[in-house]
């Protein structure tokens, strides 16, 4: 269509109903332009008399259209002052303000007063679901929001009620807004009629730093923002990325990071010899566990290195070939897989092969990563449950155990008791559990969100993220103290590690990431 | 005017019980539909083209060419009666379908004949209580008789006919509205192309026409193209209902040529027989509200499909005539007018929408006796930030709301203009303080 093509070549049109995942409807009437047509008479290309939808015209070859025209910018200023009519003018309390398409193309397309004397109409905010409010007031009518519960979600929630400038969304009665993907409506919304409970009255925009970032909730992998403020997380929103979520994420993953701010987590690295405990400084941290393995590696012991699916790659990578350094003979194994429920492919209903998204039943991001690793650097691999085995028999007798989830469950009676027989235990995790409780190394983990890296998502793809947060008062970044103890020096950079891999390991010269959208659309 | 016409569309109107099968065989029905299947699609097509039958819906759109339109490759085809009928001032489908159901019925057979449709659907207006039952008791009196159905009077034609009854929305009427409210949804009208012609109702080819073009087919079939296009005008060849209604003296449906007048259609002792009491006509609404208005200067208008251009209307419409006499407040009017389109725009559209209710507000205040100067260029500006003619909506709805409000505050801007200047000083600040 000739405004996406007009986006893409980085020009600003004013829109509203169109959306380039969504069906279009060409309702809003904003992005309207002239358009050349032949002339019935002589064939000669002309200037339509009418003004044409950008969104709803297909590009062709050879044609031309124009959007700097007195109509085009008339109709614009129009459309401007209709759609303030009846809107409040409440930006001040506004979640949007600072990210708003009403606001920015007030300032930009508009006119500075509106001519309307009388009253305007009022319509009381609606508690349309659990996570989402709608200020009917504030809304354009774009029913961007409807169409996504009908074409993407599949789920059908909301509605349009009533006719004219009565024109209202609404949910049906009894059957509120409540579908894994509804959070998204919040973000298609173009102005602030559809705002999420969880970010409302927390922040004004403009005070929000984005950091690209990868969903750590389910193999999916979907592209995210992770907004945040002098070291507070806000909320998530989806990048787009067409290969893996398009413009969309799921509520699981928008709102399932919230545990990273419990205040449990674990802070200090420890380390037990006998009865004793103690609290080393991380600087010594390289030197404590070098020592460790060189004395297992002086006596050969058997050890094992479990990699959970919630490492990134780098991280996976350093400290796999770290302890295969020193340990050539070391065991590698994928740790415990959180697999929850089945899978889930919108629209509701549909075949997978049809979906336009999909939440998966793995939910951490890097299982694929670890064992491509592992397959990669070869040598002896087994299973967590074959490990669990293999310490009863005493044929493992050393290990470097790797957490990370936020289920703080995560350890099985069985891995916990076998774990009791090890000569040394490593451990590096978030939340105390009976693994950090008996580990003779204990080293704090931080969240997705405060490390950089990048997980192979299900479909292979691997894809960076960065940090957006440091994590709680003593924690260090995994990939900090891993590249320390590997014995480099200097600051981690993921990338530079993600270097080093791809001199080995060819897979890691091809990641992926997704590209950004054109700067006017949205 | 002529008085030699005879009603054809409405020679049953009248006749005791003529909405019965045997009542409307009887007197000659459905004989065209016998006529039409010894005929092919195509050559029925032809002559219907022949006879330039155009929509009675309010577009005026050939019946012949649009059939034309469908897809030469197509498995299903479906034929969508329009009788939603909300049109203010219009009530010829009503008369129609309440007094001679069968007529209907029979134009919709040789419709679907024509285009090879497999479903009608008479998508009948909301508040139809009554002439929904007639028209389903007549339907079902011509299911039992074999004219619908499967191998239809044992031609190799079925088709099959449903009434679907309307919720009471305008918008449903616009021919892309309907197929949205016939599949279920929100009758919001869709964005053309693809036109309903090749993906119309659940997206498969589909023609939409009116009770009354749907009526003529009967008659087009049994006598000709040569005899329908011998009635009225260049043009505007058959015969035509028109609807008069308003303070004249005998309000009604009336059948004629389109050669007549508006004055004729007040004034004549056949039609309306002039205004009550003898009062001065002050304007007509000639085709429905949405075609706009004339003054009583310009009656000489002749209600055929392209005049109603010259006097700045938008077109000849439903031909459903509303008066007002020289007592209307015009500012009574504009309040009515305005509010019926604010209260029908289907709420899509930005300009419609908005437009619409912004007029109404001003209408409001006018009507209160506070009007200014400025809210009449902004009430023609409006209309004129409207609609699919200067291609800012969707469907022609705000077309119909432009024109009459234009026309109106064009027309009558002087008496407006008096309204205003006899207002008491300060009276706007205190309306307004008070609405708002
Ligand atoms: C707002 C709006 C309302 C309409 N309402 C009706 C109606 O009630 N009945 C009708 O026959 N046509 C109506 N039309 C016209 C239809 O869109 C369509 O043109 C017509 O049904 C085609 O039939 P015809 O070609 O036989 O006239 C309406 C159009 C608009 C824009
Ligand atoms: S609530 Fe937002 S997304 Fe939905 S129609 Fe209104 S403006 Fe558009
Ligand atoms: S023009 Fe008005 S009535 Fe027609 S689709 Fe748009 S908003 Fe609805
Ligand atoms: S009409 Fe094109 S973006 Fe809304």
């Amino acid at each position: 269509m000739v405004l996406q093509a007009a986006l893409e070549a980085g020009m600003d049109i004013p829109h509203y109903c169109y959306h380039p995942s969504l069906s279009v409807v060409a309702s809003c009437r904003l992005c309207l332009m002239e358009m050349k047509v032949p002339d019935p008479k002589s064939g000669e290309l002309v200037w339509m008399p009418k003004l044409v939808p950008s969104c709803q015209t297909p590009v062709k070859e050879g044609m031309e259209v124009r959007f700097n025209s007195p109509a085009v910018q008339q109709n614009q200023q129009q459309c401007m002052e209709y759609f303030l009519l009846n809107h409040p003018l409440d930006c001040p309390v506004c979640d949007q303000a600072g990210e708003c398409y009403l606001q920015d193309y007030s300032y930009r397309f508009g006119q500075p007063t509106s001519r309307m004397v009388e009253e305007k109409l009022k319509n009381p905010k609606k508690d349309v679901g659990p996570r989402t409010l709608l200020y009917q007031d504030r809304c354009v009518m774009c029913s961007r929001c409807v169409r996504f519960t009908d074409e993407i979600a599949g789920t059908h929630e909301l509605t349009v009620v009533n006719r004219g400038n009565r024109a209202e969304i609404d949910v049906f009665p009894g059957l509120p807004l409540n579908n894994p993907l509804q959070g998204n409506v919040v973000d298609l919304c173009p102005v602030g009629s559809l705002l999420d409970k969880d970010f409302l009255f927390k922040q004004r925009v403009w005070l929000l730093r984005e950091t690209k970032s990868i969903c750590p909730g389910c193999s999916t992998g979907c592209a995210i923002r992770i907004d945040h403020n002098e070291g507070v997380i806000y909320r998530l929103k989806p990048r787009f990325s067409p290969k893996v979520n398009d413009y969309w994420m799921c509520d699981e993953g928008r709102f399932g990071w919230k545990y990273l701010q419990d205040g449990d987590r674990l802070t200090r690295p420890v380390v037990r010899r006998g009865g004793e405990v103690f609290y080393p400084r991380w600087e010594d941290i390289p030197e404590i566990i070098n020592y460790r393995l060189r004395k297992l590696a002086e006596q050969q012991t058997p050890t094992a290195v479990v990699l959970s699916p919630m490492l990134a790659c780098e991280e996976a990578w350093l400290i796999a070939s770290y302890v295969r350094a020193l340990l050539p003979q070391a065991v590698l194994v994928a740790s415990w897989l959180p697999v929850q429920g089945a899978e889930q492919n919108f629209p509701v209903g549909s075949p997978a092969e049809k979906a336009r998204f999909t939440i998966r039943p793995e939910k951490c991001p890097n299982r694929r990563g670890v064992e491509l690793l592992i397959n990669k650097l070869g040598g002896a691999s087994s299973t967590l449950e074959d490990l669990i085995k293999q310490v009863k028999e005493k044929k493992i007798k050393a290990a470097w155990i790797t957490g990370g989830y936020s289920q703080r469950d995560w350890v099985s009676k069985e891995l916990a008791a076998a774990a009791k027989e090890l000569e040394l235990l490593v451990m590096q995790d978030l939340y105390a559990n009976a693994l950090t409780d008996n580990s003779h190394v204990l080293l704090p983990s931080c969240c997705w969100a405060e490390r950089e890296g990048s997980f192979v998502n299900q479909a292979g793809l691997i894809q960076p993220f960065e940090r957006a947060v440091d994590g709680p008062e003593g924690t260090r970044r995994d990939g900090q103290y891993l590249y320390e103890i590997a014995g480099y020096s200097g600051l981690y950079r993921a990338e530079k590690v993600r270097e080093r891999m791809a001199e080995q390991l060819a897979e890691f010269r091809d990641i992926y990431v997704a590209p950004d959208p054109p700067e006017h659309q949205h | 005017m002529s008085s030699d016409f005879e009603p054809i569309l409405m020679r049953n109107v009248g006749v005791a019980k003529a909405a019965d099968l045997q009542v409307y065989e009887a007197r000659g029905g459905y004989q065209g539909i016998r006529k039409a299947l010894q005929m092919s699609p195509e050559e029925l097509i032809d002559e219907v083209k022949k006879a330039n039958l155009r929509g009675r819906g309010g577009a005026g759109f050939p019946a012949g060419m649009k059939w034309s339109f469908l897809p030469k490759e197509r498995k299903v085809t479906y034929l969508c009666v329009n009788a939603d009928e909300s049109e203010p001032p219009t009530f010829n489908n009503r008369v129609l379908m309440e007094s001679d159901p069968h007529q209907l019925l029979e134009g919709i057979m040789i419709a679907g004949y024509a285009t090879r449709a497999t479903v009608a659907y008479i998508y009948m207006r909301g508040e139809f209580t009554e002439p929904f039952h007639i028209l389903q008791r007549a339907l079902n009196q011509a299911y039992a008789a074999g004219y619908f159905g499967k191998k239809i009077l044992g031609s190799d034609f079925s088709m099959e006919c449903y009434i679907h009854r309307g919720a009471g929305a305008y918008v449903c009427g616009e021919e892309t509205g309907l197929i949205e409210s016939l599949e279920g949804k929100r009758g919001w009208p869709r964005i053309k192309p693809p036109f309903p012609a090749v993906a119309g109702l659940f997206a498969k080819p589909t023609v939409v026409n009116n009770v009354e073009t749907l009526c003529c087919l009967p008659h087009i079939v049994l006598r000709g193209a040569a005899w329908f296009t011998a009635i009225g005008p260049q043009g505007s060849f058959g015969p035509k209902l028109f609807c008069v209604s308003g303070p004249v003296n005998r309000p009604g449906c009336f059948e004629e040529s389109m050669n007549i007048t508006v004055k004729d259609l007040i004034y004549g002792s056949k039609f309306a027989q002039g205004m009550i009491g003898n009062k001065a006509v002050k304007g007509v609404f000639p085709g429905g509200l949405s075609m706009g208005v004339l003054t009583g200067d310009e009656l000489e208008m002749r209600m055929d499909f392209d005049s109603p251009r010259k006097f700045g209307l938008l077109g000849l419409g439903t031909a459903a005539l509303v008066v007002f006499n020289e007592d209307t407040d015009i500012r009574d009017v504009l309040l009515n007018v305005t509010r019926f389109y604010a209260m029908e725009s289907c709420g899509q559209c930005t300009q419609c929408r908005e437009g619409t209710g912004w007029m109404y507000k001003i209408a409001q205040r006018i009507s209160l006796g506070a009007g200014r100067r400025e809210d009449l260029d902004i009430l023609v500006e409006t209309t004129r930030n409207m609609g699919m003619m200067p291609g800012l909506s969707i469907c022609g709805l705000p077309d119909g709301a432009a024109f009459p409000i234009r026309t109106l505050v064009e027309k009558f801007r002087a008496e407006f203009e008096q309204h205003i200047v006899r207002q008491e000083p300060g009276k706007v600040e205190r309306v307004l303080r008070v609405l708002n």
